[in-house]
């Protein structure tokens, strides 16, 4: 089959959103709703999710571990706010990621029987995640609001790190949600990887604390830079640094093309092993 | 192919299957070939090819309805999919004007996970319905599905009919094109199945219709033009009712040789168990007394008026020629030598006329001796439809007659003819052995006797019964 994108043209995954964008809203709107249907309090569970996991992580690594960060930032609950700061795009991250191998398997109604635009899955996958992490951003910044009693400006610049990690995940599940249907493997794999990725990122950790000399070798985790980015612009009310950014910005773009070329040239396969 | 008109052209379409054991065959099989290519090695395979269909071609003008018969496995479901878009063509092309509604088998299109309206929705997207239109056309789809407060459950939670009800329903309200049709109003019931009817034959009127049955009566009914595939090849596409003959003829011929000598024809997949749906009436204790409780037969009340206001029903007979007359098949022991249509005087006649009694004769030569024959008929009308038949099985079941080899039997059925619809009409014969559930076709001929009926007053429905009487009365005068 002859993929109805251009595959050449390096602006064809976006194509996909502008082209399906009533699908994908569709997908991700039901994929946020559908995953409370039936419990009492709904959609409030993507609200108390993040609030109940920093009240733990304010318990355990404050109280009990009486972590610090660094010198600059001691006490319970800053702690926590740069954790969480952190775990927050690992969250979105591990959960597009661990989804992704399963996602054309499981709807193997859209292969076979209906004729659907797959490639709309990565986008809608996306677009559920980044409702969470919305969410759990919200929470931090109300709760570092309490601990501070305000919120750096930066924070402006946080729409435009989120926007430099987008094209990577959405590269992400175009690549695992294809692969994934021939190796089954994967799924099982991704489980394990996700949880790497997260210790091996300066979540629970400044970068600062690892030896000068492989201290940058934690940039090939396509995290990192992300995270203390994010952080940066949350937490510290600093710029981000904008050289990493923008490599970052080319890498993850070009990896999103390659990616949805990937996806557009092996899905002609899905109906044959599904 | 450049034409407007054609809604649907296929090209020397086939469909490979690979079969891969394992799904990481099938990606070994999309690198390591080329890469074997570049090292000079050729033909690694990691499969092994399956065609579900190959080498079939034709094309549908807008407006044409269609059918598609074979048995299982035939590629019917295969060649749908392709049309819709849902596979892809391993060789040759199709092409396809308009959009394309379908209902294929049975749970395709949903996703199980999400609610009924949920469905509609992505549905409704899936076919370039703008959300604001669907919302306005949900009102008249949930009433049309009439599956009440299940529209919000997930469809797995669905029997297989309210399944059908919610695909139908939204089939036909997007504004289809082509609707495609694929055995999926086997599972409504009688009322929902009218509804559906209704809806295709007005969509009949407007646009291209695709229809795939095992039901050769509803292709019959339904389709002008029939295409009978087998094993993944196009055996004939022609008119209905001569591909469904070739189609019932064959499909007698299979089980014949898989049951080996005889002809056995199971109950519900044969035609003549149909014959005389009197038969599965608990029988009175004895046919001679039944014979007797018949009341006096019912003649029209009108016939005065419908004889005399130049009004009747003619009926043309044209003779029985066997070599005219439409398929033929049969395991051989008796061969059907003539059939008649007798008028009111018994007299064999070109005339006649619906509302009389008329007598239907079939004569059979014996070539081997027959233990407990039946004689059967359909009459059918333009488009296969059968309308009325009966056999002689209840009629002898407890006294069965036999025959020896060279005798000549001679059935003969009695009845009133209806009134008929101005039309052509035929009647198929059949003589067999065995009982009403289990029995050999020794000879049936589609189409023995055919007869026109023309200048009819009746109007409505495929025939009209004798009225005892009519009258309108005065209430609580």
């Amino acid at each position: 089959m002859i993929s109805f994108y251009r595959l050449r043209d390096p602006f064809s995954p976006y194509k996909v959103l502008i082209r399906h964008f009533a699908i994908v809203l569709q997908m991700a709107r039901r994929d946020v709703v559908g995953r409370y249907r039936g419990s009492f309090f709904g959609l409030l569970w993507s609200f108390f999710n993040p609030l109940l996991m920093l009240a733990v992580y304010t318990f355990v690594f404050g109280l009990i571990f009486k972590s610090r960060w660094n010198d600059q930032v001691s006490g319970h609950f800053e702690f926590a706010v740069v954790l969480f700061a952190g775990l927050n795009i690992n969250s979105m991250f591990a959960e597009c990621a661990n989804r992704a191998p399963t996602l054309i398997v499981e709807n193997t109604n859209f292969v076979k029987k209906v004729v659907f635009p797959l490639e709309t899955l990565s986008w809608s996958t996306l677009g559920s995640a980044l409702f969470h992490l919305l969410v759990s951003t919200l929470v931090l910044l109300g709760f570092s609001l309490i601990v501070h009693g305000t919120v750096p400006w930066t924070i402006v610049y946080f729409p435009i790190v989120v926007a430099v990690f987008i094209p990577f995940v959405a590269g992400l599940i175009w690549l695992l949600s294809s692969l994934g249907v021939f190796l089954r493997d994967l799924k099982q794999a991704m489980g394990i990887i996700t949880t790497m990725m997260m210790f091996l990122a300066p979540i629970f950790y400044p970068q600062t604390l690892i030896p000068e000399q492989y201290r940058n070798l934690l940039y090939l985790n396509p995290l990192t830079a992300i995270v203390n980015a994010s952080r940066d612009a949350l937490v510290w009310g600093r710029a981000p640094n904008w050289t990493v950014l923008g490599l970052y910005a080319v890498a993850a773009y070009l990896f999103a093309w390659g990616s949805f070329y990937w996806f557009e040239r092996t899905r002609k396969g899905f109906a044959d092993v599904l | 192919m450049s034409s407007e008109d054609l809604t649907i052209s296929v090209n020397s379409l086939g469909k490979k299957y690979d079969i891969y054991g394992k799904p990481s065959d099938r990606l070994k099989q999309m690198i390591f070939p080329r890469v074997g290519r570049l090292l000079g090695r050729n033909g690694l395979a990691y499969y092994e090819e399956f065609w579900a269909l190959r080498n079939v071609s034709f094309s549908v003008r807008r407006g044409e309805t269609v059918g598609i018969i074979g048995r299982n496995g035939s590629g019917k479901s295969t060649l749908l999919q392709m049309i819709c878009g849902t596979l892809h063509p391993s060789e040759g092309d199709i092409q396809t004007n308009g959009r394309i509604a379908a209902l294929l088998e049975l749970g395709a299109g949903f996703n199980p996970e999400f609610t009924g309206e949920e469905n509609v929705y992505l549905s409704g997207l899936l076919y370039g319905i703008p959300e604001a239109e669907l919302r306005k056309r949900f009102g008249s789809i949930l009433s049309f599905a009439d599956i009440g407060d299940f529209i919000r459950q997930p469809v797995k939670t669905y029997s297989s009919g309210m399944y059908v009800r919610l695909a139908f329903a939204i089939a036909a309200h997007v504004d289809a094109d082509t609707l495609v049709v694929d055995e999926a109003l086997s599972v409504g019931d009688v009322r929902f199945t009218q509804k559906c009817m209704r809806f295709m034959r007005d969509f009949q009127k407007r646009g291209t219709l695709l229809f795939v049955s095992h039901d050769t009566i509803a292709v019959t009914n339904l389709c002008d033009r029939a295409i009978w595939l087998d094993r993944g090849r196009m055996i004939v596409d022609g008119p209905t009712r001569s591909v469904v003959e070739q189609y019932l003829a064959e499909q007698h011929a299979a089980d014949r040789s898989a049951v080996g000598e005889s002809v056995l024809v199971r109950s519900g997949m044969s035609a003549l168990s149909d014959i005389g749906a009197g038969g599965q009436r608990p029988a009175k204790k004895s046919s001679v007394d039944a014979l007797v409780d018949v009341p006096i037969d019912i003649v029209d009340a009108r016939i005065p008026i419908l004889q005399d206001g130049g009004a009747r029903n003619r009926v043309e007979v044209f003779e029985f020629d066997p070599e005219t007359t439409g398929t033929e098949f049969g395991a051989g022991a008796a061969t059907i030598t003539d059939v008649k249509l007798l008028d009111f005087r018994g007299e064999s006649s070109h005339m006649i006329n619906g509302g009389e009694v008329v007598t239907l004769v079939i004569e059979a030569t014996l070539a081997s001796p027959l233990k407990a024959p039946i004689f059967g008929f359909y009459v059918k009308d333009r488009l296969g439809q059968r309308l009325f038949g009966d056999n002689t099985y209840l009629t002898y079941r407890e006294h069965p007659m036999s025959a020896n080899a060279e005798e000549r039997l001679s059935a003969k059925f009695k009845f009133r003819m209806p009134i008929l619809a101005s039309g052509e009409y035929s009647i198929d014969v059949a003589l067999a052995t065995g009982s009403q559930e289990d029995h050999t076709h020794q000879h049936w001929i589609h189409d023995a006797l055919t007869f026109k009926a023309s200048d009819s007053t009746m109007r409505h429905g495929l025939v009209g019964i004798p009225m005892h009487s009519i009258e309108i009365q005065r209430a609580g005068a």
